[in-house]
């Protein structure tokens, strides 16, 4: 089946920086130009993975952690100084143009348009380029200027867009000559949230019904959550993670939050002499903690992993009337806080 | 692999430059015309300091007048079709060649084609200069018109020579990053001091302008032949030679540099 198809394969990649070692004392900045010490920093460390055709992955990681190095490697801008990429069966550096033809790529910090000319011209410079032809780059454009509402600025040079008119027409641009693998580097970054909204509606449909590989890396944590079938973790160069966002939740086991508010007075089971919060149990294994209680209201956190919540509001119900009860599942950032 | 793909891109990418550039017209209007003053003042320098002194060991005005119109075009072509291959270092801090990088075009391609600038100033001043010392020198009876496309030969070669130096250059920016300095010695001190004729230098200075910066070889090898009859013509085809022996190693060099091209954080 296609579907099972490698499309993107990182097998043991290192990248490498050497910074010369700035030095401190007297006479530093003379100092530092003749030495000829360098400090190697190593910003990706033997990284391996696979993703598949279709796949919609998410690389995320703190501020400097390798994963701009990471894309950048990818889409045969940086050259590994170890390892090898393979992004459909082609390495990226020695057939750098045969791969540049089938990708598209988004920088969120950095414009790949024509600044100065209006988007339009943008549009026909680089059909030009990927040898799209006419009738097909009406046809393409015409969708994406309706999926992405580019009408309004068609003829604005690009420097005058706003940064959400700009995201929206540096997407369409990643996708005029119909790539089969998509990377986005932080397109999200410092759009408000129906900017945010409507990009993500578009990647959405990119994967789901044109079955594009998308490669994403994001600081927001509700673009994982809500478009990302599988999560990458990078830190210090290395992948401290990888899988699904349901096992990523479960590997961490950050607890959920219970409120129970009662009617009337609640005896809670507390023993005298100890104070809350305090832990409870089924048995050994299956617990859950009372938090604190306020009147009627009692907070509780249990790991779903280890106990039912049916199990838990058996034990509940017998300490007073329950009237209503909310769950909150671990914010998703908490989690993402911890794997960092 | 396909000529015409490549011209009509080539075209199109040049078409957006320019037009790109016309955004800022008095911008462009006022560098086209402070571009030519500059170029008048040099140029009267070195006729003010000839006419007072006469011939520079033997090279009349015309002559060394010569020497500086073929370097000012040479240079006009260089710097009209790879204006950004001088500006690399721009690229290399702001991290801006990794859009260039992702597109399947090679990556001279995509430089060369950006920011390219129009130089009517020079061309202008070059081209009257270059007639007024023919014409001097055919006068005198020193020349005849076949100089003529001698000299065109001469002014290709010369850029030829001139973008491989600059590229050199730029290449070693991958390793160095800023290369603003590295450029004023080997691009404009070298491009300056072959304006006169190299006798006038020591011998180790001919030496390094001949063979570590071969600039030599844009105007003064040349025009021993063209203007004076030494050696022989076959001093034209080595000079065109060592130009496509410059090219390829400076394009060698430059792969290699793409390779260690480090970018910029994010």
């Amino acid at each position: 089946m296609r579907e099972s198809e490698a499309m993107i394969e990182v097998r043991g990649l290192h990248k490498s920086f050497r910074t010369p070692v700035v030095k401190e004392g007297r006479f530093a900045g003379l100092r530092t130009l003749f030495t000829r010490e360098y400090r190697l920093k190593e910003a990706v460390k033997d990284i391996n993975f696979t993703i598949r055709k279709g796949d919609f992955v998410g690389y995320i990681g703190p501020n400097g952690a390798g994963k701009s190095t990471t894309i950048k490697m990818l889409t045969g801008i940086l050259h590994p100084s170890a390892g090898n990429v393979k992004i459909n069966g082609f390495d990226p550096h020695q057939q750098r143009r045969q791969v540049a033809k089938r990708l598209g790529v988004v920088f969120g910090q950095r414009s790949q348009l024509w600044w100065d000319l209006p988007v339009k011209d943008s549009y026909d410079i680089l059909a030009h380029m990927y040898k799209v032809s006419a009738a097909e780059k009406e046809r393409r454009l015409g969708e994406l200027a309706e999926l992405l509402d580019l009408k309004e600025f068609w003829l604005t040079p690009v420097r005058k867009l706003s940064l959400g008119q700009r995201m929206r027409a540096d997407i369409a641009a990643s996708m005029l000559h119909d790539p089969d693998v998509l990377f986005l580097d932080e397109p999200t970054i410092g759009l408000d949230v129906s900017a945010k909204r409507s990009i993500r509606g578009f990647l959405k449909q990119l994967n789901r019904e044109y079955g594009k590989t998308i490669l994403l890396t994001t600081h927001d944590m509700d673009d994982i959550e809500q478009l990302c079938d599988r999560v990458m973790v990078i830190n210090h160069g290395q992948l401290s993670y990888e899988g699904t966002i349901v096992q990523l939740r479960d590997k961490i086991g950050l607890p959920t939050r219970i409120k129970i508010t009662f009617h009337g007075p609640v005896q809670l089971p507390v023993p005298k002499g100890l104070s809350l919060p305090i832990e409870l149990g089924l048995d050994e294994k299956h617990t859950f903690r009372i938090i604190r209680a306020d009147g009627c209201e009692v907070h509780i956190e249990a790991n779903r992993q280890q106990v039912k919540a049916m199990d838990i509001l058996r034990v509940v119900g017998s300490w007073g009337e329950v009237a209503d009860i909310h769950m909150e599942e671990p914010d998703f950032e908490d989690v993402i806080h911890r794997v960092y | 692999m396909n000529i015409k793909y490549w011209l009509g891109l080539y075209a199109v990418l040049i078409r957006s430059s320019v037009r790109s550039r016309m955004q800022y017209k008095l911008n462009f209007m006022l560098g086209t015309v402070l571009a030519a003053i500059i170029q008048i003042a040099e140029f009267l320098m070195i006729a003010i300091v000839l006419n007072k002194f006469g011939a520079v060991k033997g090279w009349s005005l015309h002559e060394v007048g010569y020497l500086f119109a073929v370097m000012t075009l040479s240079k006009t072509l260089y710097r009209t079709f790879a204006s950004d291959v001088h500006h690399l270092e721009t690229y290399l801090t702001t991290g801006d060649l990794d859009q260039l990088l992702t597109r399947p075009v090679p990556i001279l391609m995509g430089l060369m084609s950006q920011n390219i600038r129009l130089m009517p100033g020079e061309l202008l001043q070059g081209g009257t200069i270059l007639i007024w010392t023919i014409h001097g020198l055919m006068d005198s009876g020193q020349i005849t018109w076949v100089v003529v496309p001698y000299t065109l030969l001469a002014i290709v070669t010369g850029a030829v020579i001139l973008f491989s130096i600059g590229l050199a250059t730029a290449a070693v920016g991958f390793w160095i990053t800023r290369i603003n300095e590295l450029q004023t010695l080997t691009e404009d001190a070298a491009q300056t001091a072959v304006r006169y004729p190299l006798v006038l230098y020591p011998s180790w200075l001919r030496s390094i302008l001949l063979i570590v910066i071969p600039v030599g070889f844009v105007n003064y090898v040349p025009s021993l032949f063209i203007l004076r009859g030494e050696y022989g013509s076959w001093l034209l085809y080595g000079t065109a030679l060592i130009a496509g022996i410059c090219l390829a190693l400076s394009l060698k060099l430059w792969k290699f540099g793409l390779t260690r091209y480090q970018s910029t954080g994010s």
